[in-house]
This record gives C-alpha cells, structure tokens and sequence, in this order.
C-alpha cells in the first residue's frame, strides 16, 4: 500500500510539472511574446526600453529554461512570483482568496453530494416512473440552462420576488465574513448545488443501474438478501465507485463554476481573481491561481484512489499484491 | 444538424449486420422523445438560417440600430421587441443562433477529431507511449477548463474561427479518456488478437476493428461534445469574451438580457433562454437516445 502511495505521488508530482511546463510556454505564443503584458501594466505607449526594464524586473529577459528552473526553485520556498499588476506577491492574493472560494466550492459540493447520491439511487430503483422521469427531465434541464443565467434567474425570483434574499454575496474581505452573514450565501451556494445536482444525480443513476444488473447482485437477490441489504452492501457500495472517481475529477470544474458565480454574485475569490488576471494580462496571478487548483486537483485524485481501495476491497488486493 | 450525425454512419452500416443497425436506428426512431428533439433541432436551425432572407432586419448596423426605440416591448413591427441598442430582438435571436450553432457544431467536430485521435493511439499503443500521453492529459484535466478557456481567449483574438479551435482544441480531454477505454477494451477482444495472428497490421486493426466498434460511443460523446462547445460560448459570451460587436452569439445575448431583468425587460432574455435551453436539452436527449440505441445490454432487458 505504502509503495503504491509513493507511486501515484510520484506520478502527481509529474502531471505538476507538465501543467508548470504548459503555462510557461503558453505565454510565448501571444502575439508579442511574454512582453506583451508590460503594454497592459505601462500602458500601451510604452517605449522599448521601459518594455524591457519591467521585463527584468521580473525575469522575462532570461531563457525559457532558466525562468522555469528559477520558478520551480520559488515554488518550492512557497513563493508564487509577484503579480504583474496588483503589486503584491501572488502567494498573498491566493491567501486572501482560498478560504473564501474553498467555503463556497465545499459547501455547494456537499450539499450537492447529499441530494444527489439518494436522488439518483432512488430514481434508479424505480426505474422509468414518473418520479424517475420527473428527476431526469429536471436534471437535463438544469444541465442545459448555463450557470450564469439559473444565478441570474435564482436572484430574480427569490432575491427580487418572493423571499427577498439577498442578492450580492458578502464583500468584506475578511475570510470570516461566511460565518457571520451566512444568509447572503444561499443564492451562489444554491446555484452551485442546482448545477452539480443535475450532473451528478444522472451519473449516480447510472452507475446504480449498471450495478443493479450484475450477477452478484442477482446472487444476493437469490440467496435471499432483503431488498433493503442488497441496495445497501450490494448495490450502492458498488456504485459508489465511479461518484469518488468522479469527485476526484471535478475539482476543476468546481473552481470553474465557482468562477461564474463569483462573478455574478460579486464575491472576490479565486475564480474572480483568475478572471480578472486572465483579462489584465496578469499571467503570474493566472498562473499560480491554475498550479493551486492543480494541486488540489492531483490531491483530491489521489485521496480518491485511497477512498476507492478503502470502498472496495478488491483494488485493495490488487494494489498490494503488485 | 443532428440529422447529419445519423446519416454520417450510414457508411458503416455497411460493414456491420444489417438487422443490427436496423434494430438500433428502430430503437432511437421509437424514442417519440428523441424524435422531437431532432425536429425541434432543425426548426430552430432552419429559423436561425432562412429567417433573416424571409425577414431581414438590421443586425449589424449599430448607428441604424439607434434610430429604432431602444427597449421596446413586442409590438407589430418588432415582434419580440427591441434590446438596449435598438435591434431587433426575433430578427437577433437568428443572427446570434447562427453563429451559436455553427461555431458549437464547429468546436464539438473538432473535439471529437482530437480526441478520438488521441484516445485511440493511446489506447491502441499501450505501454510506454500511453503512459506518457496519459500523463499529459491528467495534466490537462487538472488546469480549469474555464481558466484556460479564458487565458487563451484574452491572449488571442475573438474571432469566429479562433474560438471554434480555442473551444474545439480544450475540449477534447474527456473524450480522449472514452475513447482510450474502447480502444484498449477492442485491442484485447479476441477477434482483433485474431487478426494479429494473422498478421494484420496496426493500422490495419485499428481501421477494421477498433474504430467501426467505437463509433457508437463516438458519436454519442460527439453529441455531447456539441452541446457542452454551446453551453461553453455562452459563458464566453456572459464573461464579455464572446464574439466581438456587431456579430453576437446567444451568450452574449443572455447576458446582456439578464442584466436588465431588474428592469423588467423580460422579452429580452426569457424567449432566448427559454429557445437555448431547449437546444442544448434536445442535443443531450438525442445524445442520451444513442447511447440506448447503441447499448446492446440494454436490449437483453
């Protein structure tokens, strides 16, 4: 077990390199190369020489090698580089910003995971009834209906209309604001969890299904196993397997998603900062926000690994015998 | 459009048994559901491009624009009404839908390419190559997609070509993964090791055995993949980065409509909405309707 821990750690640490190694190139292509930003930061009638003095200010006149090996070397002192354009340090900007998007990405994934995994068992086991069919039609709808317009739509009714909720997330930027105003927290958090509903609740009923027709559930059918045991040892133990893999996997897309909505919702976070470094041309700030989300990312896979092994003995064995 | 997607098989058929393709095709014809979906697919489709030749209205135009009332509610001459800058919404909603659904269509053919190619080298070869191309793409599954999408966006131009290969290129991750577990699973079926022992080559292989057996889950994920590439111009299009004006998308669109919804302009974004929604649900149902036809567990059921 502990071999095959190493390994997959080994293994992330090469899929960071890769993603370290795709953003620093990225860069190069634009089209006035990795100066392209100064004429955003200095404005656009900058003249060569000043182009090249902020460029050593922040190391851009080295070669692309030496650049990289340099912001590994940072890297590994917890150093992020420094913004282009907030005049901070990115490790700063990140610090400010995790705790704020990590509560409202969490949050939404938890609620998600605790409507869709009953959600989707249900409506797998009565199959084809107008509850199943009434649980798909509204997940294919909120599937197709892009985030920002459910979260424009969500405001509309419940923050104009009926319940008068509010309709901008909390703008102090204190971290603790999400627990001293939590009611401002619906509407971004709903929106999240009505999003990952829809896909995850179509997973679960097909992973369900899958299972419900394998032969050993039709043996614990046979033996006599009540109906309550056999959706519980059987069945959804079994079904759980793809939802951790897929948990693991959709780290991404939650910070994604959280980006859309903190920009609906004005709320400064992560996503927000991506966004709007993205637009200014602040590519440390891209950059180091994208290797976090990455980390995370190759984290969460591996502790979903840990959490299959643990879920389903099977893999366990395999892993330990090789 | 979805049209084409069926009879772009037609071909295969060809090689498989016929009563096998028939059962299928019978299977999704029988999906009252599914068959709705195509239809509803070509009404907007044929709106969105014979609309503006039966109707033409100005749509590019921003100082003729102005001359019309701006925000007005639907009425004889503008039968959906007008936006913020004056044009007419009926007559926008088909001139943002063609690029929409083309640039969408466009994107989702190009994520099926590259990730059908690459699933299938990946699977098919094995071994070292596939480790490393299965590193590289855990790496690209682990950036946002939406970060990137918008890096890429803001360090390029906004035209319409770029952002169906910014789309089409980002997009094509998952697709690989599918495609690699096919590929891997026909390579190991014993009619392809057959066909190594006697001698077929790779290509060989890989042209007779691992891609006509695919294909039905290449044509389901490509109906996905359309329908995502849409959903994903529309976030473009929220976050100010869609297509440059005069030309719109129904992204663009939404946004602009949403934002006055305080205002009470509801014709602005609900038709829209309520017609976009629509599109994509219909894509994934018929995507979804494919996929049953094309299980064959599903017909022991």
């Amino acid at each position: 077990m502990l071999a095959y821990i190493v390994r997959r750690l080994l293994q992330s640490v090469v899929v960071l390199f890769m993603v370290i190694l795709f953003s620093f190139a990225l860069p190069y292509f634009q089209p006035e190369g990795i100066y392209t930003p100064a004429y955003s930061v200095l404005g656009t009638h900058a003249t060569h020489a000043n182009v090249l003095a902020w460029g050593a200010q922040y190391g851009l006149n080295h070669p692309f090698f030496v650049r990289l090996w340099n912001y590994i070397i940072a890297l590994l002192h917890g150093n992020f580089g420094f913004s282009y354009k907030q005049g901070q340090s990115v490790y700063s900007i990140i610090a400010t910003n995790v705790p704020r998007t990590v509560w409202l990405a969490l949050s939404a994934l938890l609620l998600t995971l605790v409507i869709a995994v009953p959600l989707g068992m249900l409506q797998a086991q009565r199959r084809n009834s107008v509850f199943d069919y009434a649980g798909t039609g509204i997940a294919f709808v909120l599937y197709a209906v892009p985030s920002f317009l459910l979260a424009f739509l969500l405001i509309q009714v419940f923050a104009f209309g009926l319940l008068h909720l509010p309709s901008q997330a909390p703008t102090a930027l204190a971290p603790w604001a999400m627990f001293t105003d939590p009611v401002a927290f619906i509407l971004p958090v709903a929106t999240l969890t009505l999003l990952g509903v829809a896909g995850i609740s179509r997973f679960m009923r097909g992973a369900v299904l899958d299972v419900m027709v394998q032969d050993y559930v039709r043996t614990a059918k046979a033996k006599g196993c009540s109906a309550r045991r056999t959706l519980w040892k059987h069945t959804f133990r079994n079904a759980l397997g793809p939802i951790i893999t897929l948990l693991g996997l959709a780290i991404p897309g939650l910070f994604g998603g959280a980006l859309i909505i903190e920009d609906v919702f004005n709320y400064p976070g992560l996503g927000y900062q991506a966004y709007n470094g993205a637009l200014n041309g602040d590519l440390p700030l891209v950059i180091g926000i994208t290797l976090l989300v990455a980390i995370f990312t190759v984290l969460g896979n591996l502790a979903a690994d840990l959490a299959l092994g643990i879920v389903n003995p099977r893999i366990r064995l395999e892993r330990s015998g090789k | 459009m979805t049209a084409d997607l069926i009879t772009q098989d037609a071909p295969t058929s060809v090689e498989m048994p016929v009563p096998m393709w028939r059962q299928r095709l019978k299977i999704f014809t029988q999906n009252k559901l599914a068959i709705a979906s195509v239809l509803y697919l070509l009404i907007v489709t044929l709106f969105c491009f014979l609309w503006p030749h039966l109707h033409p209205t100005n749509q590019t135009n921003q100082n003729l624009a102005i001359n019309n009332p701006i925000n007005q509610s639907p009425n004889s001459q503008f039968w959906l009404g007008t936006d913020s800058s004056g044009f007419d919404i009926l007559g926008r909603i088909a001139y943002g839908g063609e690029y929409s659904l083309t640039l969408g269509f466009l994107a989702g053919i190009v994520t099926i390419v590259v990730g059908t190619l690459y699933g299938m080298i990946s699977g098919f070869l094995g071994g070292v190559v596939d480790t490393v191309m299965m590193r590289v793409l855990d790496a690209f599954l682990s950036i946002p997609y939406l970060f990137l999408l918008i890096t890429l966006v803001t360090l390029f131009a906004r035209t319409a070509s770029l952002l169906i290969l910014t789309i089409g290129l980002t997009g094509w991750w998952g697709t690989a993964r599918i495609i690699r577990a096919d590929a891997m699973l026909i390579r190991n079926l014993e009619y392809s090791q057959a066909s190594v022992t006697m001698g077929a080559s790779k290509w060989h292989i890989i042209r007779r055995h691992v891609f006509p057996n695919s294909i039905s889950n290449i044509v389901t994920v490509a109906t996905f993949s359309v329908a995502d590439a849409i959903l994903f111009l529309s976030t473009l299009g929220f976050l100010g980065l869609g297509l440059q004006a005069p030309q719109t998308d129904w992204g663009t669109m939404l946004q602009n409509g949403a934002e006055l919804i305080p205002n009470g302009y509801w014709w602005e974004v609900y038709p829209l909405a309520a017609i976009f929604i629509l599109v994509v649900v219909a894509i994934n149902y018929i995507g979804d309707a494919l996929r049953d036809a094309f299980e064959v567990r599903l017909l022991e059921r």
